[in-house]
């Protein structure tokens, strides 16, 4: 069992993860807004957003089911359950013998699940078309994960996050080449899983564009706002897994205040590099035709084999 | 042991009980409630004697010389009762249901003949899975191929159904001449028809000879699993029959093929641990990929609900077999600990396929029965209508696309782990290969959930897209509760996956892990560590906390809000109707064109517009068809080629009494010569 203090800082990382969601979001805007000569929202914009959604009323569609209703609260207990597995600032989580990366990828394909039905429920074309693009990328974007699941599984000794990030951050500067292309195929995949371009602008209401935004076209209020925080937790979750296991360097592997404060500050440097990196990247390509999102998806699976080939030769 | 064969003797004695009394009784509500309910009564005892076998002894029961030179000889031991256990679990709850679906068939057809096939279905099955002689063996595969195909062509009036049932009937004499003859290769080697014969003598065969015994039993069973490309039957014979036998057909007899797949490979065709049987595995993985992800493709663009679920075994039945491949892989090379990993996973995924698969093969059975239709593109709208139906279909569709904390997550979280575990393997080339076969594998998890997505939303969801989805009811009480049964396993086996791997790894006396329910499931590796855990009970408890602990969060920080119910925003432009909403062709749309290589759909657009402007469109039509790539370029040019050959065959038969005379003179000389020329030899 756990002590008590590994309790609390396995806590502590969850509750990192849950609160600083919405002030990723709010950076990756800010940066965006600045690479296109515009002022942008405050940072913690998204806090006020979603404090306001909460004291909305709520307009529910007459077609709507239960389905549709609980689709937002299924979203963020999947996600904030996956929070529960990820190590943030220091390299292990007492809550890593529960579960591995695998089943944070379950959760989200959970979420995504119930995301899609509700896109259909409302009865709209809208919710229909977001529901069919998204049934394509994510039967896409599942097997490109999975691969690159496998040669960071494969080099570190373990779907267990605790063990794969102990023994990332054990290793000096990318001493293994399969690792470096599980990088860029897992970038792709983060571009896709978060709905970034060039799969998803996440900020337009276009019909001709968008993915994620039409299957939750039809919600508002309370409803709104979880899935608005729960998709930012995703994002979190999967830039801190980006970081955490290829650069590694700077998380605590002990639980002393002062590596742990390391850790910590090492954390918010890297995952805010990380989305600002995003966010420029993302300002430099256009979203793309839907039907090429698959090559770019290839290009991910391809680099994973190769990595997978590297591992065993 | 004696109880043991006591239960046995009464669960033969209740499926023939309720097959005679199928016969006799009149065509009534009481026939239906006797029928079924001793074939219910039966699983129960079929489920507790197995659950005794598992937990204890073997059970042999011999009589000799039934038929003449041939005794029939039971065996049960922890394999065989697992699938007994599989056997029981869905067919009580496809007897539950059956009560009240075969009201459906009160007017129109003779429930008798229903309840008779139905009965000696399973007693065949139950048959089979004990038999421990290839006579009686294939006796009674035999009786369960026959008796499905009587069931195949019950609803014999569409000639459709007939179709699908010759279809069934040739490729299953197929799989059993493969199998007939893997069994008479053993008998020449060990002279007897005897199971436990072949058990002893076969470590002894030639190298050659454990091999072709193996290729054969995997094409003879394969085709009874439904192995791409042996498949071509499942899909049309599954979908013909009255839903609850699918379900049964589905959901069970597929895995008496995996069953003698097993009995074979690691019980008779004397398969060491040597690398010389690796490839035995490397080819169930391939074929296991193949149909996985072949099986997957065609389900996700089908509009025939049972027709889509039918695909859909043919996909779960690859991943069993990319699982019991990978064991055999890691069996040969001697990785005991990961051959018992992948075995759990395979076994484990065998014992979920059936449970959800006919759980949702009844859900689809339910709504065929009050909407009379089964394509979805008519459906839709059925949430509200049918509150329970559509909730258990929900969490049937949920386990089948491996989804947390249901049963299909679990044992693909499994079949994962093995595919990692391929690391141990000393052999490049095959850890390679296993990588590969992990894309597919993969990528099949992805379709699946967006297939079920698509048949739940479909049928469900949105408003109802014709007149077969409006006004209808929810089914009987019976039907509910036989669904249900399902669904609580479906739950049980996801939230404490213990439940699974204890019954497994006891049935095939493995050793265990975890030891208890709340234990984390560990993998470790080389050096020690923990490579990963599962515990699932923890997981559903954090989910449980956190949705409690969110809903007060968020209630705390916005207070009380309303919800007004208001119309779906259409833009402005109001009226939404069913004719605007995404339908099931449009949804998988992007799917078929991503995969057009595989599909090859053939498009045809005809447009009449007004006057002279092409944009001004009065009416347009589209067609749009796949192709069956393994229909028409595997079986037609086999097909036709039979035909021209018996065409041709066939002049030999002139009718004439010359023509005939002349053909016993040359047989007649033909033999002297050959009866001459082997006696100078």
């Amino acid at each position: 069992m756990p002590s008590g203090t590994m309790i609390i800082i396995g806590l502590v990382q969850v509750l990192v993860i849950l609160g600083l969601a919405p002030l990723l979001t709010g950076m990756i805007r800010k940066t965006k807004a600045r690479t296109q000569k515009r002022i942008g929202a405050s940072i913690f914009q998204p806090y006020y957003d979603l404090l306001k959604l909460v004291r909305k009323d709520e307009v529910v569609s007459d077609q709507a089911s239960w389905i549709f209703r609980v689709c937002p609260w299924v979203n963020f207990a999947a996600m904030a359950t996956a929070a529960f597995f990820i190590p943030v600032f220091l390299v292990y989580t007492p809550f890593g013998m529960v579960g591995d990366l695998l089943l944070v990828v379950g959760l989200f394909a959970l979420g995504r699940f119930f995301t899609m039905l509700a896109g259909l429920d409302v009865a709209s074309s809208f919710g229909g078309l977001g529901s069919s693009r998204e049934m394509m990328i994510s039967a896409l974007l599942e097997p490109a994960l999975f691969l690159s699941i496998f040669v960071v599984a494969i080099t570190y000794g373990g779907t267990n996050l605790s063990t794969m990030i102990g023994a990332s951050s054990n290793t000096s500067f990318l001493p293994h080449p399969q690792i470096l292309f599980a990088a860029i195929g897992l970038f792709i995949i983060i571009l896709g899983e978060t709905g970034r371009l060039p799969f998803d602008n996440p900020a337009t209401h276009l019909e001709l564009t968008m993915v994620h935004e039409t299957m939750i076209l039809e919600y508002s209020g309370k409803s709104l706002a979880l899935m608005e925080w729960s998709q930012s937790i995703k994002q979190i979750i999967l830039f801190t897994l980006m970081v955490n296991i290829f650069v590694p360097w700077g998380i605590s592997s002990s639980i002393l205040i002062s590596s742990l404060a390391v850790g910590f500050l090492t954390f918010i440097g890297k995952i805010s590099l990380f989305g600002i990196f995003v966010a420029i990247s993302e300002s430099s390509v256009a979203k793309w035709r839907l039907f090429r999102i698959p090559d770019l998806i290839s290009i991910a699976i391809a680099t994973s084999m190769i990595g997978i080939v590297l591992c065993y030769l | 042991m004696t109880e043991s064969l006591i239960l046995f003797q009464v669960i033969i004695s209740l499926f023939l009980g309720g097959a005679l009394l199928g016969l006799s009784l009149r065509n009534n509500r009481f026939a239906r409630h006797v029928i079924f309910g001793s074939s219910m009564i039966g699983s129960v005892f079929t489920i507790l004697f197995s659950i005794g076998i598992i937990t204890g002894k073997p059970m042999t029961w011999m009589i000799p010389n039934v038929i003449p030179f041939f005794d029939l000889e039971i065996f049960v031991d922890g394999i065989a009762a697992f699938f007994l256990l599989l056997i029981g679990l869905v067919s009580f709850a496809v007897s539950v249901y059956s009560i009240g679906y075969s009201k459906e068939y009160h007017d129109k057809k003779r429930i008798k003949a229903l309840g008779f096939l139905f009965n000696v279905f399973i007693l065949s099955m139950v048959l089979v899975v004990a038999s421990n002689n290839a006579f009686f063996f294939l006796l009674f595969w035999e009786v369960m191929s026959l008796t499905s195909f009587f069931l195949v062509i019950y609803d014999h009036d569409k000639e459709e159904n007939l179709k699908s049932g010759m279809t069934y009937l040739v490729m299953t004499h197929l799989g059993t001449a493969f199998i007939f003859s893997s069994f008479l290769l053993c008998y020449i080697q060990t002279g007897s028809f005897s199971f436990d014969a072949f058990r002893q003598g076969s470590t002894g065969f030639p190298l050659f000879v454990k091999n072709i015994v193996f290729v054969f039993a995997f094409i003879g069973f394969g085709t009874k699993a439904g192995m791409v490309p042996l498949h071509v039957w499942l899909p049309k014979a599954h979908p013909s029959a009255p839903s609850n036998v699918s379900a049964l057909m589905s959901a069970v007899m597929i895995k008496i093929g995996i069953y003698g797949m097993i009995r074979t490979i690691f019980d008779f065709s004397g398969f060491g641990t040597s690398p010389d049987f690796a490839w035995w595995g490397m080819l169930l993985v391939a074929f296991g990929s193949a149909s996985a992800i072949i099986g997957v493709l065609y389900a996700v663009v089908e509009r025939d609900i049972k027709r889509a679920l039918a695909f859909s075994s043919i996909e779960n039945i690859g991943i069993i077999l990319i699982g019991l491949g990978l064991s055999v892989v890691f069996a040969s090379f001697q990785l005991t600990t990961f051959a018992v990993l992948a075995l759990v996973a395979s076994m484990y995924h065998t014992i979920n396929h059936a449970v959800f698969k006919g759980l949702l093969f009844m859900g689809a059975g339910s709504v065929v029965s009050v909407t009379h239709t089964k394509n979805i593109e008519h459906l839709g709208g059925l949430v509200k209508q049918m509150p329970w139906t559509s909730l258990l279909f929900l969490i049937g569709a949920i386990s089948i696309s491996g989804l947390p904390p249901f049963n299909g997550f679990i044992s693909e979280w499994f079949t994962m782990q093995s595919l990692l575990s391929s690391y141990h393997i000393p052999s490049t080339i095959l850890q390679i290969s296993i990588a590969f076969a992990s894309l597919p594998f993969a990528l099949t998890i992805g379709i699946a959930a967006a297939t079920f997505v698509k048949l739940f939303g479909m049928t469900f969801l949105a408003k109802s897209r014709s007149k077969y989805a409006i006004n209808i009811k929810e089914v009987p009480r019976s039907m509910i509760l036989g669904m249900s049964s399902l669904a609580v396993i479906c739950i049980l086996f996801g939230v404490v996956p213990y439940l699974g791997t204890s019954l497994i790894t006891t049935a095939f006396h493995m050793s265990s892990q975890p030891s208890s329910p709340f234990d984390s499931i560990v993998i470790q590796n080389s050096s020690g560590t923990s490579f990963a855990n599962l515990s699932m009970p923890v997981v559903v408890i954090m989910i449980s906390s956190i949705s409690i602990a969110i809903f007060g969060f968020i209630r705390a920080l916005g207070g009380n809000t309303k919800k007004t119910k208001y119309g779906t925003w259409d833009c402005g432009f109001g009226s939404l109707n069913e004719r605007m909403e995404y339908t099931p062709t449009s949804l998988s749309q992007p799917i078929r064109a991503v995969f057009k290589v595989f599909f090859k759909p053939h498009n045809k657009t005809e447009k009449e517009s007004f006057g002279e402007n092409p944009y001004l469109l009065k009416t347009i039509k589209i067609e749009t068809a796949i192709k069956n790539v393994f229909e028409e370029l595997l079986y037609t040019p086999i097909v036709s080629s039979f035909v021209f050959f018996f065409d041709k065959v066939r002049r030999l038969q002139t009718g004439k009494v010359n023509a005939y005379l002349l053909y016993i003179m040359i047989t007649l000389v033909l033999l002297l010569l050959f009866v001459r020329l082997s006696n100078n030899a």
